[in-house]
């Protein structure tokens, strides 16, 4: 097997706690705990979970935009955990990202032209005419006329300003690229249209991509593999498919019926459960139902392997 | 809530004693004692004699530390210019007519602001209001001597109803209040005002007249109270701008006060008073605003619930 | 490029008219107020009669012409009269704006140079940076300007560098904490972050990205500042440790108008007047230009 592209290994986050409500007990919030990642080459992950399981946080983790406090990250095999800056600088022209908010994505003073230019000026590549023509070939390459190179961002509307970060982000030539909610503040026919355009240039470039999203129905065109968190942690892990056909975690499930459904006959009675309801209901295997045996010989709750690639986190009891 | 109250006690304990130091340090960066001034140079010894009397002619930081042991103990030493006398007891003469009209210029000034600012809220936009706002930002950007002298030339040189020297009798007091009161007059009616709007803009208060409470009832009992708050916290730190003006309304009406004094210390060196009276006024400004943070967050109730971090 | 990206351009990208900017509405936010344009238009012709003071007044402002007539009145060969040392006081008066908006200005420049970039660096690197530049405004804070101007003016016996650099020292503090709060508020933003993604160095975010987006603090720091430092000059002058004679100052002239004011009110009137109006609509200009660019600054 080829190196991924991207891994994280055990991965967390811990906030220093601050005298704020709801802090956990011994001091501090686990953002992210204990998270594995793994992004094949040429792929395509969904990392999805709602508001505070801690999706978004991971993806700033693993680009390094925030410190994490434990654990490994793996880019192209190599080790960019506690990198310094002068160091990282390399290892981030492979390794982008593009941001929900589009409107704050881009810097308000600077025309489309500069802002996908910049890149290439911060690593020192091409002569600035250079610079200018690749960004008017990207502008093009993202679905905009290269004549908006001299407009501003707010002369565009949310869609357009996502294509720019999308130039902005692949301008470069990342091998990773890392798309939080892009699609979230948008319209619904917009959506589409980022997800297409996302989809064609990942194919073009073999981009390695980390898709992050609540959003189950976006993922579900798009992804190879689909990872589920919730409070931090994987709760389950599985190609697209069998995430959608074959959910076996009761929080995976509930995600899934939330998902409009089109056809109101096949309308099913949606559950909403709270999260101590899902919590108590964390699946229990045997040990032989198991396609590997369990890492760890706990009681806990913990990532078991099922048949065909497909990860939940359960607890194994005779 | 105790413990923000300690926190900035010691800091601006710690403020003042760095402004201390650097004060005290300025002051003997002055290169020139009490005896340079004078037209007869003194012989080299006697005046290696003098200095060490004054106990001039030690390390800067014995000075420092034997000079605030005897603040402690409220002793500021004696003044250059007037040796008969402690330099405390100067100030104790000096202060009351400064107290008197600056005290008596925030204490009149600051109803009449408030009173002006809420006029002016409730009457948004009408001429009064306009008025109002002009007024407040002449007496907040023009200097107080500025105003002095307009005061001095309409009422005492061209219409000749108020005199303009000294202090003696309460009819001399009139216009240094006057001249003090701008500043309370201008700040109170700013804050009184733009408290006034936006807790009119409050939803709470679009429940009180639906209610049926009377307008009245309304502004006196409810509004006020929730605009009250900056503009308590904020008569402290004013009483320093009355302070600093000081040093110009006693210029200008000739009132022997802590400013004339500030400003003849410095024009004849005499580094006991001077440095008297910028301690004085240091302290009394690290206090005012430590009273004015404090009753601030002893107010509002958010701060107190929150801990107090800001 | 598949045929969906560019059947996508059709849809995406019709022809947009060309927007206006945030700036342009902030133009537009300050041309309503009639107070701040009132100011900046007395200002500008405060500063245009400052410039061409030679040639209005057609003297240098320090002959002693009028020896004879020391003292007289207004009339019409001498518009403010004469003052005691027999000087045509409009030229005089002419002149001390030269020198009290000469100071304003370059007081408010150096604020800004020094200001702006503390500023920057506290909003952006916050942490002990951020710390001990918030100690060191609380220790500039604490101390009132003009007694501490007082204090170094007399180290410096006046003049008129001095005060520009006392009056700096006291205006960076305004400055640099506009920038600081336009700088902290921008540093979550995803365009900051996305630069750092990128590999930007903080002087790269700082100087390409944090400054650009500081034009409106930046203004509205410098045009504020410029009354502050007129004040600092004239009350510093007014006490005689301030520009020293026989350069033109305000203050200075108030100084000795005091003396005369009872019988030679003229001589007390103008440089009042003209100090009163200059602050004044600095000031007001100062106030719309904050209004302008940031609404909710204020209290409305």
């Amino acid at each position: 097997m080829t190196t991924p592209a991207l891994e994280l290994r055990r991965l967390t986050k811990r906030f220093p706690a601050r005298g704020r409500i709801g802090t956990q007990g011994d001091g501090g919030f686990l953002a992210v705990d204990r998270v594995d990642l793994t992004l094949p080459r040429n792929r395509v992950v969904a990392l999805v979970g709602e508001s505070g399981s801690g999706k978004t946080t991971t993806g700033l983790l693993a680009l390094r935009l925030l410190g994490a406090t434990g654990g490994t990250i793996l880019l192209d095999g190599e080790d960019i955990t506690t990198l310094n800056p002068k160091a990282m600088k390399a290892y981030r022209r492979r390794m982008q990202v593009v941001f929900q908010d589009s409107y704050a994505s881009l810097d308000p003073m600077m025309t489309l032209g500069e802002i996908i230019a910049e890149p290439l000026g911060i690593h020192g590549l091409l002569t600035a005419a250079e610079r200018r023509d690749q960004a008017r070939r990207w502008l093009e390459k993202v679905g905009l006329d290269p004549s908006y190179a001299s407009r501003y961002p707010h002369e565009l509307s949310g869609g357009q300003r996502q294509r720019v970060s999308v130039a902005r982000a692949l301008v470069l030539g990342p091998t990773v690229l890392v798309a939080d909610e892009p699609t979230s503040a948008l319209d619904v026919s917009v959506k589409a249209q980022i997800i297409n355009l996302l989809q064609d240039l990942q194919a073009d470039m073999g981009l390695s991509m980390l898709f992050i999203s609540h959003d189950l129905s976006v993922v579900r065109s798009f992804a190879d593999e689909v990872v589920v968190m919730f409070r931090g942690r994987v709760v389950e892990r599985a190609p697209a498919d069998r995430i959608f056909d074959d959910a076996r975690h009761p929080y995976t499930r509930a995600l899934l019926d939330a998902v409009p459904v089109a056809d109101p006959k096949a309308r099913r009675r949606r559950k909403f459960l709270t999260a101590e309801e899902i919590a108590a209901a964390t699946p229990r295997f045997a040990a032989h139902e198991l396609e590997r045996e369990p890492l760890l010989d706990t009681a806990e709750p913990q990532l078991v392997a099922l048949a065909g690639s497909h990860y939940v986190e359960a607890v194994v009891g005779g | 809530m105790l413990s923000y109250i300690v926190r900035r006690t010691l800091s601006m304990l710690v403020t003042f004693v760095v402004v201390s130091v650097v004060i005290f340090l300025m002051m003997h960066a002055i290169t020139g004692g009490p005896f340079d001034g004078y037209d007869m140079p003194l012989p080299d010894n006697i005046r290696a004699r003098l200095m060490a009397q004054l106990g001039l002619d030690q390390p800067i930081w014995v000075q420092y530390l034997r000079y605030m042991w005897g603040v402690l103990h409220f002793d500021f030493g004696v003044p250059y210019q007037s040796p008969g006398e402690t330099v405390l007891s100067l100030i104790a003469q000096a202060w009351v007519p400064s107290l008197t009209l600056g005290g008596l210029g925030m204490i009149i000034g600051a109803p009449i602001g408030i009173l002006l600012g809420t006029t002016a809220a409730l009457n948004r936009n009408s001429p009064i209001d306009y008025l109002a706002s002009a007024l407040a930002t002449l007496g907040l950007t023009i200097p107080v001597f500025v105003i002095s002298m307009l005061l001095i030339l309409i009422f005492a040189v061209w219409l000749g109803w108020l005199p303009a020297d000294g202090w003696g009798e309460p009819k001399k007091w009139i216009l240094p209040i006057m001249a003090y009161a701008a500043v309370p007059i201008a700040t109170y009616a700013r804050y009184a005002r733009s408290a006034v709007l936006d807790t009119l803009n409050k939803p709470f208060v679009t429940v009180l007249r639906a209610k049926g409470l009377s307008e009245r009832r309304v502004i006196f009992q409810h509004v006020m109270r929730n605009s009250a708050i900056p503009m308590v916290t904020i008569f402290l730190p004013m009483f320093v701008g009355i302070a600093t003006g000081s040093i110009f309304v006693e210029a200008m009406f000739r009132v022997p006060g802590l400013g004339a004094f500030f400003v003849s210390s410095i024009d004849k060196r005499d580094y006991p008073l001077e440095m008297a009276l910028m301690l004085l006024l240091t302290m009394m400004f690290c206090v005012s605003y430590l009273i004015s943070d404090v009753l601030y967050a002893v107010l509002n109730p958010r701060i107190r619930i929150d801990g107090g971090e800001r | 490029m598949s045929d969906a990206s560019a059947a996508d351009l059709k849809l995406t990208a019709p022809d947009l008219p060309r927007q206006h900017s945030p700036l342009y509405f902030a133009f537009r936010r300050f041309l309503a107020n009639k107070a701040a344009v009132g100011g900046g238009v007395v200002l500008l012709i405060v500063v245009l009669m400052a410039i061409f003071a030679p040639v209005i007044t057609g003297t240098n402002g320090n002959d002693q012409a009028f020896l004879t007539q020391a003292l007289a009145f207004p009339s019409a060969q001498h518009w403010f009269g004469v003052d005691d040392l027999g000087r045509d006081f409009f030229a005089r008066i002419v002149y001390g704006a030269q020198v009290s908006l000469g100071i304003g200005f370059s007081a408010a420049f150096c604020s800004v140079i020094i200001g702006l970039p503390l500023g920057a660096m506290a909003g952006y690197l916050g942490g002990r940076f951020d710390w001990f530049t918030m100690r060191l405004i609380e220790l500039f804070s604490v101390v009132p300007p003009l007694l501490a101007a007082l204090l170094l003016a007399t180290l410096t016996r006046g003049g008129v560098w001095s005060i520009v650099l006392i009056a700096a020292l006291f205006g960076w503090v305004n400055v640099c904490l506009l920038v600081r709060a336009q700088v902290k508020s921008f540093r979550e933003k995803e365009f900051i972050m996305a630069a750092q993604a990128l590999g930007a160095s903080p002087w790269h975010i700082i100087w390409r990205h944090l400054i650009p987006n500081s034009v409106s603090p930046i203004i509205v720091g410098f045009v504020l500042a410029i009354p502050l430092a007129m004040m600092l000059e004239a009350s510093l002058s007014f006490l005689g440790i301030g520009v020293q004679p026989p350069t033109p100052s305000w203050g200075q002239m108030i100084n000795v108008g005091m003396n005369f004011m009872f019988f030679y009110w003229h001589m007390a009137l103008f440089p009042t007047l003209a100090l009163a109006i200059t602050i004044l609509s600095t000031s007001l200009l100062g106030d719309g230009l904050r209004d302008a660019f940031d609404p909710t600054l204020k209290g409305r």
